[in-house]
């Protein structure tokens, strides 16, 4: 990630071209999906957008502008889902979610951020290890009898908070679908603990760290070699966050990857049909955001006056390495469901709405822009939509309910379930009702 | 500075509560904008990126509230400054007695009228989402050379308009039909058939009456000088080729599965007297849809989507006076007829195509040139840029300033303050196959380096004087009082006409005319 120099360098050269309020140029299929950024079709006002937050972090910076709880408001009045990031840079070199999320550091460390609603949920992740004020005893109480788990595993299920606590189907479709594959796999009991994400993504980065320990400790701990999620943000957080602080000796494989290479394998036979018209929305943390930051050491070379190259060609982080293909590939392997896509999707989808504390500070802002992704996906004629993390779950859902849409929401891995036959339950009943 | 609290309360009443803002963060954000800092320091003020700082943003949602917005600035004496997508110094108030009208909100496709072949659009619709819904029907739309994320409103009405595809889309002042134009008074003008009070339509900008449409925007628009406009009707085109626009791959590395009937040539004209002869040959066949002529290393730039990618082009920055044609057909016959027509004048010019030989582009050019998304390549050496001359001209005129301006532009180019083209850097395009020629000279400086944000300065101060003394016409930028009064006396004394309009139009001297013309000589 940049450091202070290379930021002070970057918010100066926005040219307010506002490229980051659309999904890239080229990718434009109609009038009505065209655009990228939540926050500012939400509150319209320039700042708002990824362009408009380096402006304010340069006016800030040249003093134009001071801390303050209007400026904090519409900086944390974004879901950090990086879309601007990437139709910025198909042309440009700025860095805008690198710079938003500095800019949230500055905040906090003026006393200004995150947002009192946020800062209760650090609070909790801090005294429970869980942003939910849960108690951390409750940690495993999703966890069904019936389910097979094997301490001395070389893989282990991390099941995140979320899961553990709000979506709990979420964490037992991931383990049925294991234990139906005969993959012996561990959990970590109450050895696991948030994965930082919450309070990584509202500034605070001490915090962060000593969840990042605590969490990595526990699993080098167990001779552990893969380590699958289902929860996009602690994969993500793991796979592209952690690194930066601290390397770590295991792989990690978001559910999405690892059960397609079960199927690909043999070792998941999908033998249920499954008729229904499907939709995928990707998550902004298993998609552009999961791109991992490449190492680069090297030197800016001058070519001519104001012209200068890296050498060797620094790796521009553009959203392109995100995982898109495997729950593509894996839900084009359910029998019988037909695979439909929305018009912004991979490195350009648009957001569910509920990430980096947006969900807890701006409810109305989370809703509004998971109508705007539930309207697309009914637009594309899909019975369900479908996706791999609990944040986009809880919001997408919720929109559902809001609109009155008659889309139905289910997690990737549920659909695998129907697919391997472990229970066909929901299915049925939701077969029922579209009949 | 903040709106005073029964001020506010009026607009607020127009707007709702959550489409006015006088914050200090929101209004000094507003404040800020490409180019700013040498437009400052042209003005003897401190090279910052910001300008004065509005009073307010408003965010109106209707024309109606738009006339009623003024109206109120009317009454208060406040001036207002329009904008639709924003992008660049035209939009920032001249003083920090104004307030930004955003019109962001209004941005609604009214309708494509596919047997006439217009579309009716508010401002906030971008070049890109005008076309994709015109390819629906086939159809295509013109855009300016700053991309498909600008709006076409702003362009048709308000703001210069030469793009990528002049040659066979026109220039935006060519493309606009009815208006509906909210004057600085307030009062709601509909110009052309829209006005007309038996079955108002958009099919025609000229009348009731005199037209208006040359008074509207002159040569380069009046940059919200003269009122707001809030729904346009543009031409449309037929889609030069087939509608198949499929992009594969992830961004930036975009593929793209080029459709058929495009074909593309790059020649090296090697001197301008030559160049001449062929854009002049090729436009009168009526064939291109793009015909441009870039410098070398301007030419490496539209194929490039990076700065290491562009030193990889160092062979195209090589050729001396390049020539980019672009074909494009819809049917076998049309196709065979203008390849037909390239061989015979590629032989007739003893002339060589150096594509599919020498060089062939990425295929995500194609899309790029479709989309008319070439002009963000600027940005791609040294972060930003800026354009001087911008001629309209015959092409004899607009290769006379290219040549004049090659000395001029090593002189800052040796003092390190612009990126190095040899001086050479310019696009020129033809309008409308060879009716009209464009010329600007795209130069690079760099945003963050004072030294050079100063000679930009210094250098655009520069050209706009070599253009004076070598009469080779008003630049693209002619704007502000300053400016024009400085080209009038040269040109028919244009600017006395200019601020007869801005005084007839705007007797409060409401719209802020830093870009436009004030009303009175010493203002
Ligand atoms: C890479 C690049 C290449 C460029 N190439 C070209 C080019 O080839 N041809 C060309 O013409 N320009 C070119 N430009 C300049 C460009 O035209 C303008 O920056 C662009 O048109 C701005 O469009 P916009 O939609 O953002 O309009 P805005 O920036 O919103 O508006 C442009 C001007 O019109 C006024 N305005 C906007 N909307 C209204 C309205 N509804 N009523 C009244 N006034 C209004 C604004 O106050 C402003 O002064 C280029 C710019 C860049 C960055
Ligand atoms: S952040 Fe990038 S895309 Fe957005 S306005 Fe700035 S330069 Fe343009
Ligand atoms: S990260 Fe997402 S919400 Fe935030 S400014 Fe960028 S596009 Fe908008």
């Amino acid at each position: 990630m940049m450091d202070d120099e290379e930021y002070k360098h970057l918010i100066r050269r926005c040219i307010r071209c506002s490229i980051c309020k659309w999904i890239p140029q080229l990718q434009i299929k109609s009038k009505k999906y065209a655009t990228i950024c939540p926050a500012i079709d939400m509150y319209n006002f320039h700042p708002y957008s990824g362009g408009g937050k380096i402006i304010l972090a340069l006016a800030l910076e040249m003093e134009k502008i001071k801390p303050s709880e209007e400026l904090r408001d519409i900086v944390y009045k974004c879901t950090e889902c990086g879309g601007c990031d990437v139709s910025c840079k198909f042309l440009n070199n700025l860095e805008p979610l690198e710079i938003i999320i500095k800019l949230r550091e500055k905040l906090v460390d003026l006393g200004y951020g995150p947002m009192p609603k946020q800062q209760q949920y650090i609070d909790s992740v801090k005294k429970n290890n869980n942003p939910y004020n849960e108690p951390h005893e409750n940690r495993l109480n999703w966890l069904p009898e019936d389910i097979n788990i094997d301490p001395n595993a070389q893989v282990l299920y991390f099941v995140g908070c979320t899961s553990s606590y709000r979506r709990k189907e979420m964490a037992i479709a991931a383990c049925r679908v294991l234990n139906a594959a005969g993959v012996p796999f561990n959990i970590l009991d109450n050895e696991e603990y948030c994965c930082g994400s919450p309070v990584f993504r509202t500034g605070d980065i001490n915090t962060f760290k000593d969840f990042m320990n605590k969490n990595v400790d526990a699993i080098e701990a167990k001779n552990i070699k893969k380590v699958v999620f289902s929860c996009a943000g602690c994969y993500d957080t793991f796979k592209v966050h952690y690194p930066l602080y601290r390397n770590y000796n295991f792989e990690v494989k978001h559910s999405v990857e690892f059960f397609n290479e079960l199927i690909e394998n043999g070792k998941l036979l999908l033998t249920k049909k499954v008729p229904l018209t499907v939709t995928y929305h990707d998550p902004c943390h298993l998609g552009r955001n999961a791109e991992p930051y490449k190492e680069w050491k090297g030197k800016v070379v001058n070519l001519m006056p104001l012209i200068s190259i890296h050498v060797p060609p620094k790796p521009k982080r553009c959203g392109t390495d995100g995982v898109y293909e495997s729950p593509r590939e894996l839900l084009k392997k359910i029998p019988e469901l037909k695979f439909i896509e929305m018009e912004r999707i991979k490195e350009y989808s648009y957001c569910c709405g509920a990430g980096a504390g947006v969900k807890s500070a701006f409810p109305e802002f989370a809703l509004h822009t998971a109508k705007n992704r539930i309207q697309e996906a009914e637009d594309t004629g899909a019975q369900v939509i479908t996706s791999s993390c609990p944040f986009c779950s809880t919001n997408l859902q919720d929109a559902i309910h809001e609109s009155d849409s008659l889309l139905k929401y289910y997690d990737i891995n549920e659909l695998l379930m129907m697919a391997i036959g472990i229970t066909d339950e929901k299915l049925k009943e939701f077969l029922g009702e579209v009949a | 500075m903040v709106l005073e609290n029964e001020i506010f309360k009026d607009f607020e009443d127009i707007v709702g509560k959550n489409n006015i803002n006088d914050g200090k963060v929101i209004t000094t954000a507003y404040a800020y904008n490409w180019c700013m800092e040498f437009f400052n320091y042209m003005e003897d003020k401190e090279p910052s990126p910001f300008s004065s700082i509005p009073k307010a943003v408003i965010l109106p949602a209707s024309t109606e509230e738009v006339a009623e917005i003024i109206k109120l600035c009317n009454k208060y004496g406040i001036k207002f400054k329009a904008q639709s997508t924003g992008l660049g110094p035209w939009n920032q108030p001249s003083t920090d007695n104004c307030i930004i009208v955003d019109l962001r909100r209004m941005n609604k496709l009214v309708k494509i009228d596919e047997k006439n072949l217009y579309a009716v659009i508010e401002p906030y619709v971008s070049g890109a989402q005008l076309q994709v819904e015109a390819m629906k029907y086939g159809l295509n739309c013109h855009m300016p050379g700053a991309g498909p994320h600008v709006s076409p409103l702003a362009s048709a009405t308000s703001m210069a308009g030469p793009g990528f595809t002049s040659p066979s889309t026109g220039h935006s002042a060519r493309n606009v039909l009815g208006v509906e134009w909210v004057l600085p008074t307030g009062d709601i003008m509909r110009l052309g058939a829209i006005g007309l009070k038996k079955k108002p339509d958009w099919y025609n900008g000229d009348g009731p009456g005199p037209s208006l449409r040359g008074i509207m925007r002159g040569w380069v628009g009046a940059k919200s000088g003269i009122g707001v406009f809030t729904k346009v009707a543009v031409k449309l085109f037929p889609y030069p080729c087939s509608t198949d626009f499929t992009i594969t791959g992830k961004s930036p590395n975009y593929g793209f599965k080029i459709p058929k009937y495009l074909r593309l040539y790059v020649m090296d004209c090697k001197t301008y007297e030559f160049l001449e002869e062929v854009m002049l040959k090729v436009d009168e066949e009526e064939i291109s849809f793009m015909c441009s002529h870039l410098s070398g290393s301007g030419l490496a730039a539209i194929f490039s989507n990076s700065l290491q990618g562009l030193i990889g082009k160092a062979k195209l920055a090589q050729l001396k006076v390049p020539i980019v044609i672009l074909i494009t057909a819809r049917t076998d016959r049309e196709f065979d007829y203008k390849q037909k027509v390239m061989d015979n004048l590629i032989q007739e010019l003893n002339i060589k195509d150096i594509i599919g030989k020498s060089y062939s582009p990425e295929p995500v050019f194609y899309a790029e040139a479709l989309r008319s998304n070439l002009g963000l390549h600027g940005f791609i050496t040294t972060g930003s840029f800026q354009s001087s001359k911008g001629g309209s001209d015959t092409a004899a005129v607009c290769l006379l300033s290219t040549k004049m301006n090659i000395p001029l532009k090593m002189e800052y180019i040796k003092s390190g303050a612009i990126g190095n083209d040899s001086g050479k850097g310019v696009w020129m395009t033809s309008y409308e196959s060879g009716h009209y020629y464009h010329m600007e000279s795209p130069t690079m400086f760099d945003q963050t380096d004072d030294h050079s944000v100063k000679g930009m300065a210094e250098y655009m101060e520069a050209s706009n004087q070599l253009d004076l003394l070598k009469h080779l016409g008003a630049p693209f930028f002619v704007e502000g009082t300053q400016m024009h009064e400085l080209f009038g006396p040269h040109m028919s004394n244009y600017h006395i006409w200019l601020r007869k309009i801005k005084q007839a139009f705007d007797p409060n001297n409401i719209a802020d005319s830093g870009f436009y013309i004030s009303p009175h000589s010493k203002e």
